[in-house]
């Protein structure tokens, strides 16, 4: 599903140069689900965004969903984004002055999908989440757990065929981290979604397919 | 799309309030410049409707001690001839003291059987002023010998006055006026912007002078050769001089007299100008402003929007229809204010002028939200998704 060779990213700025990523083979397959671990630095999240085409590789090739996405350009990849990807993150990225339903509604604005269908799949995508009763609420009503609830209903929502999280469960206690969790396992399961998930947790990471461990921008395992 | 841009704006009403608000303010204090401006333009774009170059105005004091009116009737065309027999001199006119460019006015009303018009403004003319100024009669005919034994006042008027009391009706031969002061109306003229280029015509009506009295004169317009020169000058004022006891002669020029009554209408319109550009360089400036920081505490919204499929295209399309929406919103509340002019018909002006200048601030503003709104749009579609998502 996923194809990275040779991967090679460095961070330019005016005195420093940052190799975060170097030499990353990785082969996701359809319907896996996998976990990234590493301490901090080591380059999960910027691992996590090449993956999700949101950041360039400095060097090596990309091919998602049997695509090699490295000659796309701008409208291609946001196109490829809104049909193939799903996104989750550790803050959540919820947009603060939306409702919960127009939030997980979003990705498909980015599509010709009229209002009743929109509505109809995100109410869908909300239950499947277990928040059909806080359609109308803001964000910040929200604990945390039900926000990343909302962030999980919006990547579920277009149907993608990946989901990419970055430490889904790092802003929350151990309970709600579990709930998070199950959900995203159910998905695996259920609807055959692969999932690349960045995690400090080793309880989480035992519960996916496999685990890659990452140090210093490289595969140690 | 624009429906949820709608709601986002809709949700952040506070925030947007002062924006709305600032841009409604703009609005108004464009509208009154563009009704200025507009009205100055449509007056500005009607014919002159005479002559002005080479005619001078001599000013005079008159104290004739000549009671028969005989006697004063051969002294006042005395001077005419005298005047006339100068070889630079083409044609020569007494006048009443609203010559031309003049800030003085002499303003009354008309009537005409059912029909009442006020601000008409009343010209005391000699026979030659219509050839000193060149203007076109119309109709009928301007005033000549064959008045001397009238026996009801002749008077002449201009196109609007005529427009305004007889419609498409016969005007020649119609009597204006109370019945102990009727007048027969005996010829038709073009309209003459005696107030500047910029002012309107008005109404105007024009009456022969009455050479056997003192009363209602106090200027002569010359029309002079383009040769004409300072000697020449000197030499007419001595001849005034030697006529009238050298009581207050003053000779000018009504192409200096047009630059000063013009520049007196310019003047408040350029303070208004300069006023009105620092104001909208004031809200340009906060427009960019606010626009700009807006996308800064933003980069999260549109990092999270390039992840789920914003193209950056679509990112700063979506900022530059905010602002778009935002202008609306406020010239709606300004067109409604706006329109409020015409309707309870505040200031007289034709509603042509309000509607135009509408027209003319409403794409003046659109234009100005727009170019504040493109480059921080630009600037936003240019922000790397993983490094807005990395800074939220
Ligand atoms: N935009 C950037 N410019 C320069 N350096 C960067 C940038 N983004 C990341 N880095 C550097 O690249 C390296 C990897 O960063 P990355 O965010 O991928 O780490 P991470 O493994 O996700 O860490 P964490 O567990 O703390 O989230 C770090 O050394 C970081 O400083
Ligand atoms: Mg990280």
């Amino acid at each position: 599903m996923i194809k990275l060779q040779n991967i090679q990213k460095v961070y330019r700025t005016d005195t420093i140069e940052t190799l975060a990523l170097n030499g990353i083979n990785l082969d996701v397959a359809k319907g896996e689900f996998l976990s990234i671990m590493g301490p901090s630095g080591c380059g999960k999240s910027t691992l996590l965004n090449i993956m999700g085409l949101l950041d360039e590789p400095s060097k090596g090739s990309i091919s998602i969903a049997e695509q090699t996405t490295g000659r796309f350009n701008d409208k291609q990849l946001a196109k490829f984004r809104n049909q193939k990807l799903g996104f989750i993150f550790q803050s959540y990225h919820l947009i603060g002055d939306l409702q919960v339903i127009d939030n997980v509604e979003l990705p498909l604005l980015y599509r010709d999908t009229n209002a009743k269908e929109r509505r109809r799949l995100a109410t869908e995508a909300l239950e499947k989440v277990g928040l059909s009763n806080r359609l109308k609420h803001f964000p910040k009503q929200l604990s945390g757990g039900q926000r990343q609830r909302v962030a999980i209903a919006r990547a579920i929502v277009g149907n993608p065929e990946i989901i990419l999280a970055d430490e889904p469960t790092g802003n929350l206690d151990s309970a709600m981290g579990n709930e998070i969790m199950d959900i995203l396992l159910q998905l695996n399961r259920n609807d055959g979604t692969t999932i690349v998930m960045v995690t400090h947790d080793e309880n989480m990471a035992q519960k996916t397919h496999r685990l890659v461990r990452l140090f210093d921008g490289s595969q140690v395992q | 799309m624009i429906k949820h841009l709608f709601k986002l704006i809709w949700n952040k009403k506070k925030q947007n309030f002062l924006l709305i608000t600032e841009i409604l303010v703009s609005f108004m204090v464009i509208f009154a410049v563009f009704i200025l401006v507009v009205n100055y333009y449509q007056h500005y774009k009607q014919p002159m409707g005479f002559e002005y170059d080479h005619v001078w105005v001599v000013n005079y004091q008159s104290d004739v001690k000549i009671k028969d009116k005989d006697s004063l009737d051969v002294y006042y065309k005395t001077i005419l001839s005298n005047i006339k027999a100068m070889p630079q001199v083409q044609e020569v006119s007494f006048a009443s003291s609203n010559v031309p460019f003049s800030a003085n006015t002499h303003m009354n009303n008309v009537d005409y059987k059912k029909v009442h018009v006020n601000r008409v403004n009343y010209y005391t003319a000699g026979d030659a002023y219509d050839k000193v100024l060149n203007m076109k009669v119309t109709e009928g005919r301007w005033f000549g010998k064959q008045d001397d034994a009238a026996t009801v006042k002749p008077v002449i008027i201009n196109r609007t006055l005529r427009q305004q009391l007889f419609g498409n009706g016969k005007a020649l031969g119609e009597k204006v006026g109370g019945n102990d002061s009727k007048r027969i109306i005996v010829g038709v003229v073009e309209d003459v912007k005696a107030k500047g280029d910029y002012q309107e015509a008005g109404l105007a009506m024009y009456e022969r002078i009455d050479t056997s009295s003192n009363d209602g004169r106090g200027r002569i317009l010359v029309k002079v050769n383009a040769n004409a020169d300072a000697a020449f000058e000197s030499r007419l004022y001595k001849l005034m001089a030697s006529n009238s006891n050298n009581s207050g002669i003053e000779i000018e020029h009504l192409t200096d007299k047009r630059k000063t009554i013009n520049n007196t209408t310019l003047i408040p319109m350029i303070i208004l100008l300069v006023v009105a550009c620092f104001l909208i360089i004031n809200v340009a400036l906060g427009l960019f402003g606010v626009l700009w920081y807006n996308i800064n505490k933003r980069k999260g919204e549109i990092g999270l929007r390039r992840a789920i499929g914003a193209s950056g295209d679509s990112v700063s399309w979506q900022l530059v229809t905010e602002s778009m929406i935002l202008a609306t919103l406020a010239l709606f509340i300004g067109i409604f204010f706006a329109v409020q002019f015409p309707l309870l018909n505040v200031f007289d002006l034709p509603a042509s002028v309000y509607l135009t200048a509408i027209l003319l601030s409403v794409m003046f503003i659109y234009l100005l939200v727009l170019i504040c709104s493109l480059y921080p749009g630009k600037q936003a579609s240019a922000i790397l998704p993983a490094i807005a998502l990395h800074e939220e």
